[in-house]
């Protein structure tokens, strides 16, 4: 285990913890080349959504041409948006509400 | 119930073809370069549309080591494909342990992206239906399509 080399600043600490928690959002988009069932699959696995709501969530996409698959900090959308990047749909992060 | 691994059925020619595809998909990752390639950039999309600046930098960040972890998923693949009839009671038959299967998902939905990329699947008029790449995406969205269906059969047992 390794120490910190510097002690933190109490003072940011606490602007941080201040901060105000701006939702990000997961967006997925349509494309003509995934397999809905394969889309199921990723919604599945990858965010544990059990399959009736993984299974809603595709059929958003496909319908509405995108849906807000996950919401919460923006590393954390990032995150995600390279998992599903790495499966192959495409996937981008936005402020909540724009 | 065959336990915790997955049988595909695959003809021998089936896998040749697959394993020179995979070959050709390694070989567009090693050599090209990101953003001069239209079906790479399909592989790594903007992830801020609005916004070029943020895209740019989280592209910088992120992109080498997504197609390195492509990379990693084809060999798995590539391994896969160079055991198929190394067991004599299973010839023309994958065996596919737990681990392997997110790989071959990943793998065989990219190889669509390209291929799809490459035909202009979106673009208007249509793709030939006459191209040969066609019959090969055509194939792989069936092979994708049972591979799933045997993953989430063993999710369910």
């Amino acid at each position: 285990m390794s120490s910190p080399l510097l002690t933190p600043d109490l003072d940011e600490q606490l602007d941080l913890q201040a901060a105000p928690a701006v939702p990000w959002e997961l967006v997925v988009w349509d494309d003509p080349v995934n397999l809905m069932s394969y889309v199921v699959r990723v919604f599945r696995t990858y965010f544990g959504y059990p399959k009736d709501r993984a299974t809603r969530l595709m059929m958003a996409v496909h319908n509405e041409g995108h849906a807000v698959v996950a919401t919460g900090p923006r590393e954390t959308m990032e995150v995600h948006a390279q998992a599903m990047h790495d499966y192959g749909l495409w996937a981008t992060v936005r402020r909540a509400g724009e | 119930m065959t336990g915790s691994e997955i049988h595909v059925p695959m003809q021998t020619i089936e896998a040749q073809h697959l394993a020179e595809l995979v070959e050709q998909f390694l070989d567009l990752l090693r050599e090209t370069e990101i953003g001069a390639d239209a079906a790479l950039n399909r592989l790594t999309p903007a992830v801020y549309p609005e916004d070029a600046d943020a895209s740019a930098e989280f592209a910088d960040a992120t992109s080498a080591d997504l197609l390195d972890r492509r990379a990693a998923d084809a060999r798995v693949v590539q391994t896969g494909l160079d055991s198929l009839g190394e067991k004599p009671d299973l010839r023309d038959e994958l065996v596919l342990a737990p681990s392997e299967v997110d790989a071959w998902l990943r793998t065989l939905a990219a190889l669509r992206l390209v291929i799809a990329s490459r035909l202009g699947i979106e673009d208007d008029p249509a793709p030939d239906p006459e191209d040969p790449r066609l019959g090969v995406y055509e194939w792989l969205g069936y092979r994708l399509d049972l591979l799933v269906e045997a993953a989430d059969e063993l999710d369910e047992l």
